[in-house]
C-alpha cells in the first residue's frame, strides 16, 4: 500500500518536472491543401521562420517554442473543431492565424470562449476583431486597403474612370467597398462593376465587356492565381490601361504566370521589398536564405504575427493568456510590415506600401500615409 | 460587336468543354459509368503539357505526350479502379471514381507543388485578327484544335473496323462479342481515346491561362457531367451541342447576369432549365 503511494506520488513528480520543460506552444491554422494551399503553404514558412529565429536565441527564457500547425483548407468546418483542438487538446496558450477570412471567423469565437489570444496574420474581415478582445489582427483590413486603392488611383495616379473587378468572397468584397467609398473623394466615377468566382480563371466575356467600357484604370481584386491569368488576358485583348491589384497578388508566382503583361502592374500591399527599415532587409534575407525564394506578404505577416505572439510572451511569460493578451494589446512591435501597435479595437494603424512590377519584381512605388484616411476602425466606430 | 465577341469566347470555352466531355460521354456510353476521375486525366495532360514543353522547348510534342500520358492513365483507371466492380450496382463505380479523382488531386499536389506551374516562355500567345475579331493564337488553337480532333474521331468511328467495333460493342455488347470483337480491347480503346481528349483539352487550357493547378479539373469534374446529361447520355453529337451551347450561355450569362449569378450557378440553372422542357437531353440516344 505505502509502495504504491509513494511511486505514484514519485510519478506524479515526475511528471510535473517534465511538464516544467515542456515546449511553449503556439497554436497555427493554415491552408496546406485545398484551393489556398499556395498561401498556407507560404503562411507556414513565414511562422516556422519566426519560431526558429526565436528558439535559436534561447526561445522564451529558455523554454523552446513548438509551432502546434493545422492545416484548416481555408474552410469554416475544419477551422472551427481546429480551434477546439488547438484549446482543449493541445492547450496552447496563444494562437495564430495564417488563413483567409472565411476559416479565420470561423476560429475565432472559440478562441474568445477560451480566452486564448489569436493573432491574425493576413485575414481582413471586420468580424475577425469585432468578435472579442481577445483578438488581434497585424493587417491592414480589407476596407481601409480599398480606399488606399481609391487614392493611389484618384490622386497619385490620377485616373478618374476605373472599371471595378471583384473577386466574389471575403477579401475581394471588402476592398471593393473600400473602394467605392473612397472613391468620391477623389473624383473616381467607376465605369463599370465585375464579378467572379474563385475557381475562375477564364475572363473572356468579362474582359471583351470591360473593352467596351473604356475605362482609365483597372482596380481589380483577386490572388495570383486569378490574378496572373487576369492581367495576362487583358494585355492580350489589347487593354493597356494600369491595373491596380492588392495584396492578393503579391506572389512571386504572380509574375511567373502573368510573365511580361505583369509589368507596371500596382499593388498596395504590406511589404516593401525595397524598405529602408533593417527589421524589413534582415527578414528578406533570412527567408531567402532559409527557404529558398523570395517572401511574399503571406509569408511576411505570418512571420510578423507569429512575432508578436513570441514577444508578448517574453514580456508577460507563457502562463497566464491574460497578461499575455495585455501583452500584446499594450505593445510596439517592430516587424517586417511594419512598425505595430494596437488600437482599442486590435486592429493596426499602418501606411500601405504601393509596389510596382519592374523588371519581374516588386519595387517599392509610392507610400499611402495618411494617418485619418487610412484610419482602422475603433471600437467607437464599431457601434455606429 | 460585343456580341460578336461573346460569342467567339463562348464557342472558345464551348470547344474546351467539348473535348473533355466527349471522353466522358464515351465510357458512358459504353459502360453506363459516370466516370468522375475522368477529370483528374485534363489536369495530367496540363501538367504533362507544360513540363514537356518547359524542358524541350516544342508545343507540339508536348501535346503528344499529355495525349498519351492521359491515355495510358485512362487505361489503367479502367484496369485497376473499374474493371474489377463492372459488375456492382453503378453507385460503387461512381463512389470508386470521386475516390480516384480527389486522390489525384492530392497526388499532383504533393508532386508537382501546391503552387502550380507556368510555362516558361508560353507559345501561341500573339494576336491574330479575323475580321474585326482578335483572338489570341492559343485560342484559335482550341477552336480549330478541338474541331479537328473530333472530327478525325467521327471519321475513326463510322469508318474503321475498330470505330464500328466499339459502336457495336455500345449498342449490344453481347451481340459483338459473338461477332469475335473482343470487348476488352475496344473497351481500352474507348478509355484511351476519351482519356487522350481529355488531356488535350488540359494543354489547352495551359496555353490559354498559363497556369496549371491541382485543382483545375474540380469545375470540369462535375460540369462534364451536367454537359453529358444536357446532351443526353451516351450522344456524341448531344455532348458536342451542349457543350458549345454551355459555352455560349456562360459567355453570355457572366456579362449580363454577373451580378445575381455565378458562372458555375448559371451553366446548372441553363441545365435545370432545358431538363424541364426536354428530361431526356437534346439528343436522346435511341
Amino acid at each position: 500500500m505505502k509502495t504504491g503511494l509513494t511511486t505514484t506520488a514519485l510519478a506524479a513528480l515526475l511528471c510535473l518536472a517534465g511538464a516544467a520543460h515542456a515546449d511553449v506552444k503556439i497554436g497555427l491554422n493554415v491552408p496546406l491543401t485545398g484551393f489556398a494551399a499556395a498561401d498556407g503553404k507560404s503562411a507556414l514558412e513565414g511562422a516556422k521562420l519566426a519560431v526558429a529565429q526565436a528558439n535559436a536565441a534561447g526561445g522564451i527564457k529558455g523554454e523552446k517554442i513548438e509551432l502546434v500547425v493545422y492545416d484548416d483548407q481555408a474552410s469554416p468546418k475544419e477551422a472551427a473543431p481546429i480551434a477546439t483542438k488547438l484549446v482543449e487538446k493541445d492547450k496552447v496558450v496563444v494562437a495564430v492565424s495564417g488563413s483567409y477570412s472565411a476559416s479565420t471567423r470561423a476560429a475565432a469565437p472559440i478562441f474568445q470562449a477560451a480566452k486564448v489570444p489569436y493573432v491574425v496574420a493576413y485575414s481582413i474581415h471586420p468580424d475577425v476583431t469585432a468578435t472579442g478582445d481577445y483578438m488581434f489582427r497585424a493587417s491592414t483590413m480589407g476596407e481601409v486597403q480599398g480606399r488606399a486603392g481609391a487614392k493611389l488611383i484618384g490622386e497619385v495616379l490620377n485616373k478618374k474612370k476605373v472599371a471595378l473587378v471583384t473577386l466574389k468572397n471575403d477579401f475581394g468584397q471588402a476592398l471593393a467597398a473600400g473602394f467605392k467609398e473612397g472613391a468620391p473623394k477623389f473624383g473616381i466615377k467607376i465605369t463599370g462593376e465585375y464579378e467572379y468566382g474563385m475557381s475562375d480563371r477564364q475572363f473572356g466575356p468579362m474582359i471583351s465587356s470591360l473593352k467596351a467600357d473604356a475605362p482609365e484604370a483597372i482596380y481589380a481584386s483577386g490572388y495570383f492565381f486569378t490574378a496572373g491569368p487576369l492581367v495576362s488576358q487583358l494585355r492580350a485583348a489589347g487593354i493597356t490601361v494600369p491595373v491596380i491589384g492588392q495584396e492578393g497578388y503579391d506572389s512571386e508566382k504572380f509574375i511567373e504566370i502573368a510573365g511580361p503583361a505583369a509589368e507596371g502592374v500596382y499593388v498596395t500591399t504590406s511589404l516593401d521589398r525595397d524598405s529602408a527599415s533593417p527589421v524589413t532587409k534582415a527578414y528578406l534575407a533570412d527567408f531567402k536564405k532559409a527557404v529558398g525564394s523570395g517572401s511574399d506578404m503571406v509569408a511576411a505577416s505570418t512571420y510578423s504575427a507569429t512575432f508578436i505572439a513570441i514577444e508578448a510572451m517574453k514580456k508577460a511569460g507563457t502562463a497566464n493568456r491574460e497578461a499575455i493578451r495585455n501583452a500584446i494589446a499594450g505593445g510596439t512591435f517592430e516587424t517586417p510590415v511594419g512598425k505595430l501597435t494596437f488600437n482599442d479595437l486590435h486592429e493596426v494603424n499602418k501606411d500601405v506600401q504601393v509596389q510596382i512590377v519592374k523588371d519581374k519584381a516588386f519595387r517599392r512605388h509610392s507610400v499611402i500615409s495618411d494617418p485619418v484616411y487610412l484610419a482602422a476602425p475603433t471600437k467607437a466606430s464599431l457601434k455606429k | 460587336m460585343l456580341f460578336v465577341e461573346l460569342i467567339a469566347q463562348g464557342l472558345v470555352q464551348g470547344s474546351i468543354y467539348a473535348l473533355i466531355a466527349l471522353g466522358l460521354t464515351l465510357v458512358y456510353g459504353l459502360l453506363r459509368i459516370l466516370h468522375v476521375a475522368h477529370a483528374a486525366l485534363f489536369t495530367l495532360g496540363g501538367y504533362m503539357g507544360v513540363l514537356v514543353t518547359n524542358q524541350s522547348g516544342s508545343l507540339g510534342l508536348a501535346i503528344v505526350a499529355a495525349m498519351a500520358v492521359a491515355g495510358i492513365g485512362g487505361v489503367l483507371m479502367y484496369r485497376f479502379c473499374y474493371e474489377p466492380i463492372l459488375h456492382q450496382p453503378p453507385f460503387v463505380p461512381l463512389i470508386a471514381s470521386i475516390g480516384l479523382f480527389i486522390a489525384s488531386e492530392e497526388i499532383y499536389r504533393l508532386v508537382f507543388g501546391a503552387y502550380g506551374l507556368s510555362y516558361a516562355n508560353p507559345p501561341l500567345q500573339g494576336q491574330v485578327a479575323i475580321g474585326a475579331l482578335s483572338f489570341k493564337q492559343a485560342e484559335l488553337a482550341v477552336m480549330v484544335g478541338g474541331a479537328l480532333v473530333i472530327g478525325v474521331l467521327a471519321l475513326l468511328q463510322s469508318r474503321t473496323r475498330l470505330g464500328i467495333a466499339c459502336q457495336a460493342t455500345v449498342t449490344d455488347p453481347q451481340m459483338a462479342e459473338s461477332f469475335g470483337i473482343n470487348l476488352k480491347t475496344v473497351r481500352y480503346v474507348n478509355f484511351f481515346v476519351g482519356s487522350a481528349l481529355a488531356g488535350a483539352a488540359g494543354v489547352m487550357v495551359a496555353l490559354l491561362n498559363n497556369l496549371v493547378e491541382p485543382t483545375m479539373g474540380s469545375v470540369p469534374s462535375y460540369k462534364a457531367l451536367a454537359i453529358i446529361v444536357l446532351g443526353g447520355l451516351g450522344s456524341v453529337p448531344g455532348t458536342l451541342l451542349a457543350a458549345l451551347t454551355l459555352g455560349v450561355v456562360e459567355s453570355f450569362g457572366t456579362i449580363y447576369l454577373g451580378k445575381l449569378l455565378d458562372r458555375n450557378a448559371i451553366a446548372f440553372a441553363f441545365l435545370i432549365l432545358v431538363l424541364m422542357v426536354r428530361p431526356q437531353g437534346l439528343f436522346a440516344r435511341k
